[in-house]
């Protein structure tokens, strides 16, 4: 029997093997699967914009739409999806996001840099020769996100500053970054965002910035081929990566991908254009329409942004008896009219790049996921047709990012990615039924939907407990830093510090009420206190809001929880 | 002085893209114009045709299509331009280098600034939109004109106007960068040697590059060529006479320290701003050329600034110094007709030595007086209409006009001037308030620190 029994190191060994064993079984076991063969029957095919096939047949194998169209036989092999009076689309095409690109850990620099004028090109967010490809995971949530609303391709660029690095056109599936990648290179990704507390930290910075960089570039470019053509006698090039990642662009090879989401985004990037004289992709335009001629003349390729304002709320009209109207209530009301033509005019962006004969494609970088259908819906009750969005969607973006030979539409030979639905797509009540990418089927069950509960009401109540790193925007560039809450048995108390001081300030009168966050705090300074009054909206683990400086004016904040470690 | 400004027109126009302004065709009638270059004249029409003055005179008959003005009873003077101004823009300062000769302000233009329809409303046509004071060496500046209405950044660029740069001495650039960050300069003796510094380099840069484009073209060279520095490339432009030098400044030592500096690299195209001991350094402005722009009697907000006097714009103005009366604030550029009058009382300057300051003294300073500063016939059409006359206390600005285009008018004052509206920002309705409290007050000192804080630059003054 001794040999049954083991020593204390044998049985700590099962242990270990046991629970190696148990942990891998809980992940999913990857078979390959049993067909890659799918007939998806009976279902009206839009093959594109104003190509319509009524209660067709779509055959995919290994990849790859085989077949489209009426009385096909259905292979032996096929998973026969019975999508009986559903409709299919080509999948979607973002043409420029974060999709599936992980974030770097952001470990905020609050040593004071020495010499703030020549700082390292990183901490100066110039790092061209950074390639999104590194950093790229197909079980990020935003990927399964955006491929739950029917996009199955995506654009996507890295994080960092001025010059992230370059894009790339990717597949939102897929068990492996390499699975993802359509296209490497497709774009030479660019912001006209400063660096903080180093040079350039302003805008005007930035753009010197490019200049400089760029016409170096040009000017290393010339020197590295008449050194190659002839070496004997001329000093040896400097080998410079940041200056070499220009070189595609400066050939006119690959496009510069510039972040331009406001009006005077938009001028900038075509000033910097104009002056150097690149191919210009516009990216996550949201308020380009007074600019259509300089974009038509700058021959730029555009990508509006799937973000628009919060439509205005509808208000219950209950004042029965008039009450005469104060004066602040007619300034009140004029205010609220403008807004709502402003408002207005976000929504109609889209409509009027058609009639302008702009060319477009959408862009969801900045956009709420969930946001994204009603959104579009918005779009088209603001005049663009339903074909309009469904090019802006598919076709025109797979010519824009020159992929146009593999997706865009439901075709014989195209690459398999497609969107079921159980309604025309813009149909308000319209559910996302099953999406393949790559010849890959995602389902999606549709959920009753639940009746709210009418006693909490619709807005759920957000949770502002944790740590929260934020950025505000001022016209002198941004300032990140850390807010902390706790709740203390029914009242929050917390803090917050700001990167350009390091200090930690307490805060005040923190209110919490529905999904809206509300707080100030004083902020002591040459023997007086100003008080800065930031009201923030949260949504699950992001939020937008306001932060009030005194006389200063008020400027946009928004944020994300940290995970709790 | 006049020299030294004269056809500086010809040097900018050729390089330069114009963007599509408005020009207006207009009739003034009646009024009583203040050409300040040319006296006043009583009962008098300017005529403007696409933009321009074409005719001054009586009775001229309205020209078809063309709108007009009764000025019957009121003042017709120039536009007012603000030789220092940081309104209209989006940044500033580049505050983190003591040299940055490579920013533009002009890069930064932002036409949807309500401010900028705030100064029309105080007759202001044109303004100086300068980098801020925090470096030695700032950045170049854009003249702007305040065609407030334009969507259009570049329409608000005075197109041909000439370059200009800032400079800054003393307590700001040794405060940001040697308290701030322990680099040269610490002391005012340092800020001469980073000009200085500067100064060579864009010499030995300049050299280089005649050198290198010299033997370019000799047969069978092969070479490289200097390394593209944008920043040496905008002070040789400065050394080549392109750009003139807008330079922050209090006291007398500092501002003779630069005469001396641009005297040594021959650099003549110098205004100094703010120069508060200006006074005490007058005839040697006067003999240099340079111009001085100044506040009428705003000092003492920090150690550098307590030497002053409401006489110092009529001592430099009686030395033959081009001077002129500048805002450097949202608020103070609203009514700059004020400022200019103060000098009736603080020295006794007649009335278009007063709105000379404001017109076409700092059109010299910014190289532009051949096209604004003055009603004359070929000139933009920037002016400005006043009831009661404008150095009076109770003048009140009726009408602006910039090129022929009527940009203010004060019957026509809509309550709401935003172009762009923010549909994401919180109203604030402004009247009747029952908690309305006063910022500023609780803001005395702050500055500084705020900006510390959350980056925002307040390093103008």
């Amino acid at each position: 029997m001794s040999r049954f029994y083991r020593t204390p190191r044998q049985w700590l060994l099962v242990l270990f093997c046991w629970i190696t064993l148990s942990a891998l079984a809980q992940e999913e076991v990857k078979l390959a699967p049993v067909t890659r063969t799918y007939a998806i029957t009976n279902v009206n095919i839009i093959q594109g914009p104003s190509r319509k096939v009524d209660m067709g047949t779509v055959i995919i194998r290994n990849g790859v739409i085989q077949n489209v169209g009426k009385n096909l036989a259905i292979p032996a092999d096929a998973v026969v999806i019975k999508a009986d009076s559903m409709y299919v689309y080509a999948g979607f095409i973002d043409g420029y996001s974060r999709a599936g690109v992980v974030k770097p850990k952001d470990e905020p620099n609050r040593e004071r840099p020495k010499d703030p004028g020549n700082p390292e090109p990183a901490q100066a967010g110039i790092t061209p020769q950074n390639d999104v490809r590194t950093s790229l995971n197909p079980a990020e949530k935003s990927v399964e996100d955006l491929r739950a609303l029917g996009f199955t391709t995506a654009q996507v660029v890295p994080y960092g500053g001025m010059l992230p690095g370059s894009a790339a056109i990717v597949q939102l599936g897929g068990s492996a970054a390499n699975d993802m990648v359509l296209l490497g290179n497709s774009s030479f990704y660019s912001e006209l965002t400063s660096a903080q507390r180093v040079y350039p930290s302003t805008v005007i910075g930035v753009m010197s910035k490019y200049r400089e960089l760029y016409r170096q570039a040009s000017q290393a470019k010339t020197y590295e081929s008449l050194y190659a053509s002839n070496r004997a006698g001329l000093e040896r090039p400097v080998n410079d990566k940041i200056l070499e990642a220009f070189y595609p662009v400066i050939d006119k090879r690959v496009p510069v991908l510039f972040k331009a989401e406001r009006i005077l985004d938009v001028n900038r990037v075509i000033t910097l254009q104009k002056e150097l004289g690149f191919n210009v992709v516009l990216g996550d335009v949201k308020e380009g329409w007074d600019m259509i001629n300089k974009i038509k003349a700058a021959n730029a390729r555009v990508f509006l942004s799937l973000d628009l304002p919060d439509a205005v709320k509808e208000e219950k009209k209950d004042d029965k008896k008039e009450e005469s109207k104060k004066p602040a209530d007619a300034e009140k009301e004029s205010l609220e009219k403008r807004k709502a033509e402003a408002i207005a005019q976000y929504t109609a962006q889209a409509s009027v790049f058609q009639k302008a004969g702009v060319t477009f494609g959408f862009s969801t970088a900045s956009a709420k996921t969930k946001d994204i259908p009603a959104n579009l819906r918005r779009m088209i009750a603001a005049g663009l047709t339903e074909d309009q969005a469904l090019a802006a969607l598919t076709t025109t973006p797979a010519q824009m990012l020159g992929i146009g030979d593999r997706v865009g539409t439901v075709d014989n030979g195209k690459i398999a990615n497609l969107v079921i639905t159980d309604k025309s797509y813009f149909n308000e009540k319209s559910k996302v039924r099953y999406v393949f990418v790559d010849g890959v089927l995602y389902k999606y069950d549709v959920k009753e939907e639940k009746k709210a509960d009418p006693k909490s009401g619709n807005a759920k109540k957000a949770d502002p407990n944790g740590k929260w790193s934020y950025t505000t925007e001022t016209p002198q560039g941004n300032s990140t830093g850390v807010i902390k809450i706790k709740n203390d048995g029914g009242s929050y108390s917390g803090t917050i510090t700001s990167s350009m001081s390091g200090q930690e300030t307490e805060l005040n009168s923190i209110v919490v009420e529905g999904n809206s966050l509300t707080f100030s705090f004083g902020f002591n300074a040459g023997g007086g206190t100003m008080n800065i009054e930031v009201s923030l909206t949260i949504d699950g683990s992001d939020f937008e809001g306001t932060m009030s400086v005194g006389s200063f004016g008020s400027f946009p904040m928004r944020g994300s929880k940290e995970p709790n470690k | 002085m006049k020299r030294i400004f004269i056809s500086l027109m010809l040097l900018a126009t050729a390089c330069l893209v114009f963007a599509q302004v408005d020009r207006g065709n207009v009739l003034i009638k009646g009024g009583t114009v203040l050409t300040v270059t040319k006296g006043t004249l009583e009962n008098t029409d300017v005529l403007v045709k696409d933009g321009k003055i074409s005719q001054i005179g009586k009775g001229i008959a309205t020209p078809a299509g063309y709108r007009v003005v009764d000025a019957t009873g009121m003042f017709v003077m120039p536009g007012i331009i603000d030789a220092h101004s940081h309104a209209g823009l989006d940044a500033i300062n580049e505050a983190t280098a003591p040299v940055t000769a490579e920013v533009f302000t002009g890069d930064a233009v932002n036409p949807f600034q309500v401010g900028l329809y705030r100064a029309l409303a105080g007759g202001v046509t044109a303004i100086h939109a300068m980098h801020g004071s925090a470096n030695a060496i700032g950045g170049e500046c854009e003249t702007v004109k305040l065609r407030y209405g334009v969507k259009d950044p570049e329409a608000m660029k005075m197109e041909g106007a000439p370059r200009t740069i800032k400079f800054a001495l003393g307590e700001n650039p040794t405060r940001v960068h040697g308290s701030g960050n322990g680099i040269v300069p610490r002391t005012r003796m340092g800020v001469e040697f980073v000009i200085r510094e500067s100064f060579s380099q864009a010499k030995a840069y300049m050299e280089a590059w005649d050198a290198y484009n010299k033997a370019k073209v000799q047969k069978g060279f092969r070479g490289a060529p200097p390394a593209y520095n944008r920043r040496l490339e905008t002070l040789a432009d400065i050394l080549k006479g392109n750009i003139i030098i807008h330079c922050h400044s209090y006291r007398a030592d500092e501002i003779y320290m630069l005469l001396n500096v641009c005297k040594d690299f021959g650099i003549k195209r110098l205004v100094f701003q703010h120069v508060n001991e200006g006074f005490k350094v007058a005839p040697e402005l006067a003999a240099y050329g340079a111009g001085a722009s100044v506040f009428s009697d705003w000092w003492a907000y920090k150690f550098e600034v307590y030497y002053s006097t409401a006489y110092n714009a009529a001592i430099l103005t009686k030395n033959g110094v081009t001077t002129s009366i500048n805002s450097d604030d949202g608020e103070l550029m609203r009514h700059l007709y004020h400022e200019a009058g103060k000098t009736q009382k603080y020295g006794q300057l007649s009335d278009d030595e007063a709105l000379a300051l404001i017109t076409i003294n700092p059109a010299k300073q910014l190289g532009v007086d051949n096209r604004i500063g003055s009603i004359e016939v070929g000139k933009d059409a920037d002016i400005a209409i006043f009831k009661n006359h404008p150095l009076s206390i109770y003048t009140i600005p009726m009408i602006t006009i910039v090129d022929g285009v009527v940009r203010f008018d004060r019957e026509k004052d809509a309550d709401d001037q935003r172009i762009y509206v923010d549909p994401k920002q919180t109203i604030d309705v402004t009247l009747h308030t029952a908690t309305g409290h006063d910022h500023e007050s609780c803001m005395q000192g702050a500055e500084y620190q705020t900006a510390r804080l959350f980056g925002f630059n307040l390093l103008e003054k």
